[in-house]
């Protein structure tokens, strides 16, 4: 078995696609159309382009608890989940420019500096920088 | 402050709260990390830092979830990866990375990645030729 996928729902794939792809700079690999105007839609990092693929799933439209999950750790303001950079405080700064909106600044924690910003779609999102 | 933020600071309370423990990791990694071509041994780390090497084989473990030892090996195939991508011979990589055999370079590799480094690089070289012809 093998990691290739991670999941990230989301309530609305269009906007999804937009956000993860101009602001935040992922590429898109796939996009195939599904039942319903669903599509399976999937994002890869510019430097890594054969890792892991991020899935952007519209669950919380079809699944109510999905949605109840997702609301419940957007209001006590747990990312969903996370993304690994090179330098924290230079993607936060880059990230502001584009209007994106942090819950939490850079803090450092140990060996690691993160911080969190919402994804406009439903979820939270830290990123993260090993020190 | 959110829950989130809340329990954030009480695992840093009860986690995070030895600044020269951190500080000392955190050394030894960008030691690592800019020499990891040289060979490193878990001895001259600790003298870099003034400690024992048990401890802070302990601490590097605490902190980042690896040995020492096991952090450098990732670190040693990860740059193994980008020299085959530019082109370097295997025999090449393994020594610019810091390996002393061929033999343990290419069965880490392996394991690691699954290929063994020739068929690494023959497979990347084939991918940006096929980015060409199609």
């Amino acid at each position: 078995m093998k990691v290739t996928l991670i999941s990230i729902p989301v309530r609305d794939q269009e906007k999804a696609l937009k956000f993860y792809t101009e602001k935040l700079g992922f590429l898109k690999k796939k996009d195939q159309p599904l039942e319903g105007g669903n599509r399976w839609i999937t994002l890869v990092s510019p430097e890594w382009q054969d890792g892991p693929e991020l899935l952007l799933e519209p669950a919380p439209n079809h699944f109510e608890p999905c949605k109840v999950f997702q609301d419940a750790l957007m209001e006590a303001g747990f990312p969903y989940t996370q993304f690994d950079v090179d330098d924290v405080e230079a993607e936060y700064e880059k990230l502001i420019k584009l209007d994106v909106d942090f819950s939490v600044k850079p803090t450092k924690m140990g060996t690691v500096k993160f911080a969190v910003f919402n994804d406009t779609c439903g979820n939270n999102i830290q990123i993260v920088e090993m020190l | 402050m959110t829950f989130y933020e809340t329990e954030i600071k009480r695992i840093k309370d009860s986690c995070f709260s030895n600044d020269s423990q951190i500080e000392t990791v955190i050394a030894t990694r960008n030691f690592i990390d800019t020499n990891f071509d040289k060979d490193l041994k878990l001895d001259f780390l600790a003298r870099l830092r003034f400690t024992s090497k048990y401890h802070l084989l302990r601490l590097f473990k605490k902190y980042y979830g690896l040995t020492p030892r096991q952090y450098l090996m990732d670190k040693r195939i990860e740059n193994s990866k980008k020299n085959l991508i530019n082109g370097m011979t295997v025999t090449e990589t393994c020594f610019a990375v810091g390996f002393e055999s061929l033999g343990s370079f290419s069965k880490l590799f392996k394991t690691k990645t699954g290929k063994s480094p020739s068929a690494y690089q023959k497979e990347q070289f084939s991918r940006s030729k096929l980015d060409l012809e199609f």
